[in-house]
């Protein structure tokens, strides 16, 4: 623009013959505008996110109404012989196990009060375990009453399919992410929790008790899992006499004797160096008509007539 | 819920029954922590089992059923619902519909926890009632926790108009194949004249989004059949849905639940598998419930011989 004069601004005027001193205050405005406009979103995200990230499904939605829920459901209609719990001591105690905490630390003593609130006896000869055979295992103890697998005691049926973990930042649940036991760390507050309730579970049992283990895969007996890491060795051979082993196949397929195989003796073997007999039986009748009904087409799943 | 459950229910409510000799009515008294259990059931069926896009809030599900908590136990009409029912209702898979009678613990058994039907049971509204009992005092505000009324009581009270409410909610969202369990074994008939099923369930199926009506009568294993397909009271039913215009069918023993309930009876002879048959011998006949086929073998030899 050739226009060098220093005027006052009026309409026509063109914007670059604005003062240096405009200038700057106009660059610092916008300046400063934009670092806003950059800082906001960002300031909210982080504000709105300020926990740490995992690789793990985040804490389930509205986690401590569900568990209290479950607390007296189970306490005043499942197992009314234990409507002396007290529901709400239970839930504080289960929270306070990993609010507030770095949930890749957690270890069993941040559980031990809820254990103690917790405690119940299952009656002799009536443990159920079960490994790589949920589904099954499960169907089995709602029809038949009287068998407790984990999940049917108190805190197994409060936790059975939850998630949840807590930030050392902050006071609540991180609903976002939790850590993963693989990908982030093996103490992690859910992992922990069901070693140590598995450890309790198998210390208590006593008599003759059973396992559901899954023939239709290479390792039926898997020395990594739940079961073969805690279970297995914390059983008390001074109350526990037998382990009977039910292993099922799937439905349809070849008839193979599991019993005898070699991942199922390792488990035998184990029991033995602990004094604890085994027995085991393939295709436990009533599991088998239980996997009929999912499946009932096969000739297997027929009637004699 | 399991047997055991209801088991431990039935004992407790005799308990109850023969201990408070004074109890107002004849019903279970209302459940302990009743707003907490509603709470964590609405609570993780919205996180578990089928959350809702728009999101659910339970609070205000809460409130809605609470209305009925401040009424005269005998005067809760199943209107009293409507608002609970409109906040808590949600659609029905179709073919997923099972209604049945006497017939509870297995329908639930069966169901799979609405994975393989969805009775009212597992459906929202009906999870939130489901086992639980409620009822104000009859001459004060709060909760009466020793007893509630019965039909035999009075009609209107708060838990019957509750399952006549849910059962026409379900009966007007349910479509396509509708099938129905009811038990060959109840001495007063498979189907009940007079029911939830009869008055307000069958009245509320919608014609043109029912494809047919299935009725599976099942027979309890070893126990007499006291009606089965086109007899008695079933035969009221298959009659009742013909003039109504439905296409139906009729089965006894529908072998996918009649394998469910051999669980608990598997050596009984009419339990045996053709897998099991062909691997082992047939069992003796006094395996299990022998008892009552040899009792009778043993009357009729004694009296052959005396003859």
């Amino acid at each position: 623009m050739a226009n060098h004069r220093f005027s006052s601004v009026s309409e026509e005027e063109p914007c670059c013959d604005i003062s240096k001193k405009t200038k700057i205050c106009l660059c610092v405005f916008f300046g400063l505008l934009i670092a806003v406009i950059i800082a906001v979103p960002v300031g909210i995200l982080m504000w709105r996110h300020p926990l740490k990230e995992w690789k793990g499904k985040g804490t389930t939605a509205h986690f401590y109404e569900i568990l209290l829920g479950r607390c007296y459901t189970y306490t005043q209609i499942v197992r009314p012989e234990l409507g002396h719990k007290d529901c709400q001591k239970i839930g504080k105690a289960f929270t306070t196990a990993f609010l507030s905490k770095d949930p890749c630390s957690c270890t069993e003593q941040d559980y031990q009060p809820l254990l103690e609130l917790t405690a119940q006896t299952v009656p002799c000869n009536k443990t159920l375990f079960w490994s790589k055979s949920s589904e099954l295992a499960h169907d089995y103890t709602r029809v038949q009453g009287d068998l407790f697998t984990l999940e049917d005691t108190l805190l197994g049926y409060m936790a059975d399919g939850l998630k949840w973990c807590g930030d050392p930042r902050s006071s609540e649940m991180n609903y976002q992410s939790c850590p993963d036991r693989r990908e982030d760390c093996s103490n992690n507050s859910f992992s922990v929790f069901w070693n140590a309730v598995s450890k309790r579970f198998a210390e208590d049992a006593c008599g003759v008790v059973h396992v559901v283990l899954n023939g239709s895969i290479s390792n039926t007996f898997d020395e990594r899992s739940t079961f073969g890491r805690v279970e297995v060795f914390n059983l008390r051979p001074e109350k526990v006499h037998q382990l009977q082993a039910w292993v099922m196949h799937d439905i349809g397929s070849v008839h193979s004797d599991s019993c005898s195989s070699s991942s199922v003796n390792n488990l035998k073997r184990i029991l033995k160096e602990r004094s604890i007999a085994f027995s085991c039986q393939n295709n436990y009748g009533p599991i088998r008509l239980l996997q009929c009904v999912k499946s009932p087409e096969p000739s297997s799943c027929r009637f004699y007539v | 819920m399991t047997a055991r459950g209801l088991t431990h229910s039935l004992l407790l409510l005799l308990v109850v029954v023969a201990g408070a000799a004074g109890a107002r009515w004849r019903g279970e008294g209302t459940t302990r922590h009743l707003q907490s259990i509603i709470l964590g059931r609405c609570a993780e069926y919205d996180a578990l089992v089928n959350p809702d896009p728009r999101g659910r809030n339970c609070t205000a599900i809460w409130e809605a059923f609470k209305v009925v908590l401040v009424k005269d136990p005998c005067s809760v009409l199943p209107s009293d619902y409507d608002r609970f029912i409109d906040l808590s209702r949600h659609s029905i898979p179709r073919d997923k519909s099972l209604f049945w009678e006497n017939n509870h613990l297995l329908v639930t058994s069966y169901s799979e926890n609405g994975l393989r039907f969805l009775p009212l049971c597992s459906v929202l509204y009906g999870r939130i009632g489901d086992f639980l009992s409620w009822c104000r005092q009859e001459n004060a505000s709060g909760l009466d926790y020793q007893s509630c009324p019965t039909s035999e009581d009075c009609e209107n009270n708060a838990v019957d108009s509750f399952w006549k409410r849910a059962s026409m909610q379900y009966a007007r969202e349910s479509s396509g194949v509708i099938s129905v369990m009811l038990n060959g074994s109840e001495p007063s008939g498979a189907y009940p004249v007079k029911g939830f099923f009869a008055d307000f369930e069958i009245p509320y199926f919608q014609k043109d989004k029912i494809t047919r009506i299935e009725i599976w009568v099942m027979h309890e294993i070893g126990k007499p059949k006291v009606e089965s397909c086109g007899e008695g009271t079933v035969k009221i039913l298959e009659e009742r849905l013909k003039k109504m215009g439905f296409q139906y069918s009729c089965i006894n023993d529908h072998l996918p639940v009649k394998l469910l309930k051999c669980v608990d009876h598997s050596t009984h002879p009419d339990c045996v598998l053709n897998s099991a048959a062909a691997s082992r011998e047939i069992p003796p006949l006094w395996a299990e419930h022998g008892a009552s086929h040899i009792v009778p073998l043993l009357v009729a030899l004694a009296s052959a011989v005396h003859m």
